[in-house]
């Protein structure tokens, strides 16, 4: 399998110790850890909010510094506080998810209405979302919506690799379920989560402790005394 | 499945859509153009990097400016404290927690409406045709408007941030002064605090604009070193105008953070020089002749005569459109240049131009454009546009640096380019309060028209301006009355934009 994200003894101050980890094509990885342990600071390693102050983070062999815009949409994210521009309407959320596909026009027209209605219709569709929600303003929906349009616009940048911190927080079971579901249909995710019963969904399980990657291993192999041993408190 | 699709700017666009007013206004600036003027634009450009040293020359500049200073100060210090009891007395809340009922309120901010209404320049041209040159009348010229005004601000802010710990602290059954004392003042001493504050800043420019117009004060320096084209010495009193606003506003910042030294140095500084400017200003009681005016105004055949004097259609139609082309300039251009210039690091150098916009007063800004262009419209709106839209580009720079840049990252991560990240981040973010503030702006260029309307020779700053000069009262009295009553339908329809943006704007 292709290698898409690898990360060579990358290190971050206190937040995370030296770490080696590749991700490939057709992968799909859930993170553990408890709360600190510093799962949120690896999905933002990866993503390249944060630069490492050690090592080196590679996309498909290239140096993180060096790729181009077309190739950093490739790398997708759901961010746990969702990040919506709360001044637009839900279509025009959901389309900035394509603004890495466009030119500044297509931006410019994106915010004078409905444009790409049928692509907007065909992810909100895939996340169960109300077609006649299309021209509310996000401020009016629930939590649950909310969670939903951000998916949708990560549908719309048609990333090859998704990141996801902690996505199934405060959400209703069925709710979530789609969720997950949703985020496991990209080519590779990186899901990070607080739901030890789910890691059969995936097949490969990250554990972060005190902020060293502790766990790497298939989930039928690791043993429930791993997992309780990855959230009990030092 | 009814999906509308209408064409319905969102906010950040909106914040860019009035920039299309400049395709006209250039095209007609460039017709009406001449290049006989930029020889003159560029000597006074070469001013800025070579002002005049000479001695005299400084000597009245710093007398000019100190008394510019204490005009504005003075005026400042007694509109906030008026503008303080005023506003707590136009409150909603207070009167709702104090009689049950609203209705005083209502009251004394239609009472006080008139009078905020008046631009400080026509308080200052009336009282000074009834009181001649004397400080008073400049203070308060500066004092009626600017009282009126932040009562309203302040009346405002106050049911604005009505705690929701008020009806738990009135059934425990207190005195309602103390009730309100506990749970209303302190939740609005940081808004209060920081309107005051800005208003400094606008109390310089007043007190520069009377100068302009013959008050006295830098302002009359100014405009009489740009009438004879000595751009060196016009820009050696910029200079001093540019280290005065920011001394003002590090005195401010040291006032609004506590700093017991900077508390006291801001204190001594301000008394002395308002002790030594009182040397140079006249602050004797004025002895006025309003009886003469009443009398001239008791002659009903001379207010009918005057009503149908003017073309009243063409004369408000002209101020309207040199309010609405200036608007759309004053909104537009910050966030343009914004996305034309998009980082963090540009924003400092940003700061700097909407503080040079700031720094020239508006009328000789006017004037400068006019070496350029014929008298018209465009050119009025563009000298008042472009001042206020440094007022505006202030306020969406503080905006921005308050939000953060999380969100122009997080955009460029997803691919979008350096542009539409900051169209889709930092821009959309502040759109709404930014519009909201836009709208207030309004207002207050509508009230700017007569600083101005000598340049378009139209509108009724221009006209308010010849019947004031050739003492027609009646005239001047209908030219006020259709002011007043053109300003307050501005704020009506500013306030339901706002309130259809969900928004106050925050006045600084």
């Amino acid at each position: 399998m292709t290698a898409l994200l690898e990360l060579h003894q990358v290190s971050l101050d206190q937040r995370l110790q030296s770490t080696s980890l590749t991700i490939r094509a057709d992968e799909r990885v859930v993170l553990l850890g408890a709360s600190g342990a510093g799962k949120t600071t690896l999905i933002q390693l990866c993503n390249g909010s944060l630069k490492p102050s050690k090592g080196s983070i590679q996309w498909r062999g290239q140096p993180f510094a060096s790729l181009t815009r077309h190739q950093r949409r490739s790398i997708g994210t759901l961010w746990q506080d969702l990040r919506l521009v709360e001044e637009l309407s839900v279509v025009q959320n959901i389309n900035s998810g394509a603004l890495g596909r466009h030119g500044l026009l297509w931006a410019l027209r994106n915010l004078l209405g409905v444009l790409d209605k049928d692509a907007c219709l065909t992810v909100m569709d895939q996340v169960h979302l109300e077609p006649s929600l299309l021209n509310r303003a996000v401020t009016q929906l629930s939590g649950g919506q909310r969670q939903r349009v951000a998916l949708a616009r990560l549908l719309r940048q048609r990333p090859e690799l998704g990141l996801a911190d902690e996505p199934l927080s405060a959400l209703d079971p069925v709710i979530a379920r789609d969720v997950l579901d949703t985020l496991l249909s990209f080519p590779g995710c990186l899901i990070s989560l607080h739901r030890p019963d789910l890691i059969h969904r995936f097949e490969r399980v990250l554990g972060l402790r005190n902020g060293a990657l502790v766990l790497d291993a298939a989930p039928e192999t690791i043993s429930n005394s791993q997992l309780e041993w990855l959230y009990r408190r030092s | 499945m009814a999906v509308q699709t209408f064409l319905k700017p969102a906010l950040p666009l909106l914040t860019l859509l009035p920039g299309l007013c400049l395709i006209p206004v250039v095209a007609i600036l460039v017709r009406d153009g001449h290049g006989g003027g930029l020889p003159l634009l560029i000597q006074f450009a070469q001013g800025a990097l070579q002002p005049s040293f000479d001695p005299n020359l400084l000597k009245n500049l710093w007398q000019g400016l100190q008394i510019t200073l204490v005009i504005a100060i003075l005026s400042w210090g007694i509109s906030s404290g008026l503008g303080v009891i005023l506003g707590f007395l136009g409150s909603r809340t207070l009167w709702r927690t104090v009689l049950g009922s609203a209705w005083p309120a209502l009251l004394f901010r239609r009472l006080l409406s008139p009078f905020r209404a008046i631009h400080e320049l026509i308080w200052g041209l009336l009282l000074l045709q009834i009181y001649g040159l004397n400080g008073w009348v400049a203070i308060a010229a500066i004092v009626i408007p600017y009282s009126a005004l932040m009562a309203r601000v302040i009346a405002d802010q106050i049911d604005c941030h009505e705690s929701p710990a008020l009806p738990v602290l009135q059934a425990t059954g207190g005195p309602a002064i103390a009730v309100l004392m506990t749970a209303v003042i302190p939740a609005v001493s940081s808004a209060i605090k920081n309107h005051i504050g800005h208003r400094l800043d606008c109390a310089l420019r007043s007190a520069l604009i009377l100068g302009v117009f013959g008050l006295g004060g830098l302002g009359t320096d100014l405009m009489l070193s740009l009438q004879s084209l000595q751009f060196h010495d016009m820009w050696s009193g910029l200079w001093l105008l540019a280290i005065a606003m920011v001394v003002l506003d590090q005195i401010l910042g040291s006032l609004q953070r506590k700093q017991r030294i900077g508390v006291v140095i801001s204190v001594v500084l301000m008394l002395a020089l308002v002790g030594s400017a009182t040397l140079n200003l006249d602050l004797s009681w004025p002895s006025g002749t309003l009886g003469s005016v009443l009398d001239v105004l008791g002659d009903d055949h001379n207010a009918a005569a005057a009503l149908f004097e003017l073309n009243w259609v063409a004369v408000i139609g002209s101020t309207l459109l040199i309010t609405l082309m200036a608007s759309c300039i004053a909104t537009a251009v910050p966030p343009l240049l914004l996305l034309l210039w998009p980082s963090p690091g540009s924003l400092r150098l940003q700061s700097l131009i909407w503080g040079a916009l700031r720094l020239l007063p508006t009328p000789l800004s006017a004037l400068l454009l006019l070496v350029m262009a014929k008298p018209s419209l465009p050119l009025a709106a563009l000298a008042l546009g472009l001042h206020h839209s440094g007022v505006m580009g202030r306020v969406l720079i503080k905006d921005i640096r308050e939000t953060g840049f999380g969100s122009a990252q997080t955009l460029e991560r997803g691919g979008a380019t350096v542009r539409m990240s900051w169209l889709y981040g930092p821009l959309a973010e502040v759109s709404r309060s930014y519009l909201a503030y836009a709208s207030y702006r309004c207002d207050v260029i509508l009230r700017d028209t007569v600083v101005v309307g000598i340049v378009g020779s139209a509108g009724l700053g221009w006209q308010l301006i010849d019947a004031l000069s050739s003492f027609h009262w009646w005239l001047v009295a209908w030219l006020v009355v259709a002011f007043i009553g053109l300003t307050l339908l501005g704020e009506t329809i500013t306030e339901r934009w706002q309130q259809r943006l969900n928004c106050k704007a925050v006045v600084l």
